[in-house]
């Protein structure tokens, strides 16, 4: 290729012109989906969603017009440059497109068509064709049998997702298309945003360890999510990881953990090394966090791009009810993590402002009349505290509580502290306050086990940067 | 034959002796031993690799050695040495008269924690290391911890600290622990070993016995890859 791999994903993720290969008239079809995002954005009814600038060009031999664009019958009577081509034909006629992409010039495909090794042999054949000639041509491809690919800062939606999620730092790559529309679902729901979103489908061609290596200079990006079913060169992901980790956090969901791992060995080793053990080894020795819910994945990326690595182990909780600030301390300690004991001096602080029946020790139970004022106090002490390395603030409703007032002073009593904080407004799902939190980069978690989770996934994050600061690994 | 020799030698599994030849080449400590042909060499053996012993019946003929009578434990003198090569033998015989029997090998006998090393192939991402704490350990618990090789000395600490038993290493209940950094050497060298010789497809060192700074490899076995294709 003439220019560099990383200018060759560029055409993914900044096309100025797209062809859509199979473009619809007919409402429902994938190619019709696919125009519709490209304009729109969303082929939901949607206030304010806003489409592709560039140039979009559809293309199919038996239209003249789609959605007020001209339509041509092959991506070499489209007059401009195009970059990028979304492809939605039937497998078999794959082949043909890629050939005339290569006429016309254009090096990135997104192929969104199923029918391909995921189907059985022939459809494996396919597969081959297609990369031999992507790659005489040099073409890189995304997919095929994939959902496709959404960048929200260029209001890019090379999907047939009906939605777009909300711009965001998180950069997510998933194996399955089907869990990339739950996903953007659940992200209304928890207010997570998305830099890129990428379903890579049969991974034919560009991979993990390309789109890892590509989001780690990415403007965009603060944290790299990836859900992965299986890997096919297991050391080329080690060596692009190793790369990424040092420039942005790198969560990881692997699936298929169960499986009976007792292959046809003899030694004990052998027995003993599912491949899941191995996925699991790999995954440590470059820095990556594994987890193993949706849930902790997106927890885990939202704490790592908005909030600062624990420079230690050592978390303070802020409660004002005991036992959730126990539940949060169980799953700190079941995580490895410590209470941070609290010095004299600070102890003797917070008395001079809390009430005579606060806790007097971590977890901080400040009373369940907790006023916003006592919240802001009690941080900017802890905040200030040299033993403290990471707080989680947990907010349950009482008969006093104001969880706006509340979220409000949490965060300006944080403002500008180098220190992780975590949040859980436990029982106040939907409030406003939630949002607030989480728009001011406070990820609130709504369970203390989850925002004690996050706070953990930012303590491993600071622990793997000291080493990798520290030379300790190579 | 030479530790390169054996590696060299292709398919197939290695002896626990060949195999103890290799790990020796690595730089990996194993239990001295030695064979006798006579009560005055087993005496005489035993004096040189310090005491106690464990001596062991060597005959094609005879796979159970422990049911044979043909296992002593705990020798500690140059004097046992002698009388337990004479009954061994004697046992041996009754068992099993038409077995040939080789000699008696006197091996130095290694006390402390058990522990396991291994390395094993993985599809995806080749060649793994694995530590464990032996017996039930690793047998009920399965707990060990892995890394994909080659690995680096924090790499092999982190293995240690990973697993759940890790107490026992450090020394419980008057017991004196193991030196992380001896077994972390032996991993090191497990590591190397394999990533010069990735014909090795499966390795075990099992039992692997610590004991303060001492870290011994007391049984071990290699298995190599086939001739090319094969597996």
């Amino acid at each position: 290729m003439a220019q560099g791999m990383e200018a060759g994903l560029d055409r993914f993720f900044k096309p100025r012109s797209i062809a859509v290969i199979g473009a619809s008239r007919e409402a429902g079809k994938v190619g019709n989906a696919v125009c519709e995002n490209l304009l729109r954005g969303t082929t939901k009814e949607i206030l304010h969603a806003r489409g592709f600038g560039g140039a979009i060009y559809p293309v199919n031999p038996r239209a003249d017009e789609i959605m007020g664009l001209k339509c041509y019958s092959s991506i070499k009577d489209v007059p401009g440059e195009v970059d990028l081509a979304v492809v939605v034909v039937p497998a078999r006629f794959v082949p043909t497109i890629m050939e005339e992409m290569g006429e016309k010039g254009t090096r990135a495909a997104v192929i969104i068509s199923a029918g391909f090794s995921e189907s059985g042999e022939e459809g494996a054949r396919l597969e081959r064709e297609v990369l031999r000639i992507a790659s005489k041509q040099g073409i890189r491809i995304i997919g095929p049998n994939c959902l496709g690919v959404i960048r929200t800062h260029n209001h890019l939606n090379a999907s047939f997702a009906d939605m777009m999620p909300e711009p965001g730092p998180i950069s997510f790559v998933s194996q399955s298309g089907a869990l990339c529309t739950a996903v953007i679902q659940y992200s209304f729901e928890e207010s997570i945003g998305f830099s890129n979103f990428v379903s890579i489908g049969n991974k034919a061609d560009v991979d993990d360890a390309d789109l890892l290596e590509y989001f780690a200079s990415d403007e965009e990006t603060q944290a790299i999510a990836l859900y992965i079913e299986s890997l096919k060169d297991g050391r080329r992901f080690m060596e692009a990881a190793k790369k990424t980790v040092p420039e942005k956090p790198v969560v990881i969901l692997k699936s298929g953990r169960t499986e009976a791992g007792a292959r046809a060995t003899s030694s004990h080793t052998g027995s003993l090394s599912g491949s899941d053990a191995a996925y699991e080894a790999a995954f440590r020795q470059t820095g990556a966090l594994r987890v193993y819910t949706i849930m902790e994945l997106f927890d885990a990326a939202k704490a790592l791009a908005y909030q600062p690595p624990a420079k230690g182990d050592r978390i303070a909780v802020v409660t004002n009810a005991g036992g959730p600030g126990v539940m949060a301390a169980d799953q700190l300690y079941t995580r490895g993590l410590r209470l941070a004991e609290l010095p004299k001096d600070v102890v003797k602080e917070l008395d001079s402002f809390l009430p005579p029946a606060w806790s007097r020790s971590n977890p901080v139970d400040i009373l369940g009349d907790a006023t916003p004022e006592r919240y802001g106090e009690t941080l900017r002490v802890l905040s200030g505290c040299e033993e403290v390395d990471g707080i989680v603030v947990i907010l349950t409703p009482q008969v006093m509580t104001r969880p706006m007032e509340t979220a409000r002073i949490v965060v300006e009593s944080v403002r500008g502290v180098r220190k992780p904080v975590t949040a859980a407004w436990v029982g106040l799902s939907g409030r406003p306050s939630e949002d607030y939190l989480d728009s001011e980069g406070i990820p609130e978690l709504t369970f203390p086990e989850r925002a004690a989770d996050a706070m953990a996934a930012l303590v491993h994050r600071g622990r793997v940067l000291r080493r990798i600061q520290g030379g300790e690994w190579s | 034959m030479s530790a390169e020799a054996l590696l060299k030698k292709g398919k197939g599994v290695l002896t626990v002796e060949e195999s103890k030849a290799v790990l020796r080449a690595a730089g990996i400590r194993t239990n001295r031993s030695g064979m006798a042909g006579n009560p005055e060499e087993a005496a005489r053996l035993a004096e040189e690799m310090g005491f106690p012993v464990v001596m062991k019946i060597v005959s094609p003929q005879i796979v159970h050695k422990t049911e044979a009578g043909g296992v002593e434990t705990g020798i500690n003198t140059a004097e046992d040495a002698a009388r337990a090569f004479t009954s061994i033998v004697k046992r041996a015989e009754a068992y099993s008269p038409e077995a040939e029997i080789k000699g008696v090998l006197v091996e130095e006998m290694a006390g402390g924690v058990e522990m396991i090393v291994g390395a094993a192939r993985d599809p995806t991402f080749g060649h793994l290391i694995m530590f464990g704490l032996g017996g039930i350990f690793v047998e009920v618990f399965r707990d060990v911890s892995f890394r994909v090789i080659p690995i680096g000395e924090r790499d092999a600490l982190d293995m240690i600290d990973e697993i759940r038993g890790r107490a026992v290493i450090d020394g419980v209940r008057g017991q004196r622990g193991v030196s992380r950094e001896g077994i972390a050497e032996v991993l090191l060298a497990v590591s190397g070993l394999v990533e010069r010789n990735p014909q090795i497809r499966e390795l075990d060192i099992n039992p692997l016995m610590g004991d303060g700074d001492s870290v011994v490899a007391v049984d071990a076995r290699i298995v190599l890859e086939g001739v090319k294709g094969d597996g």
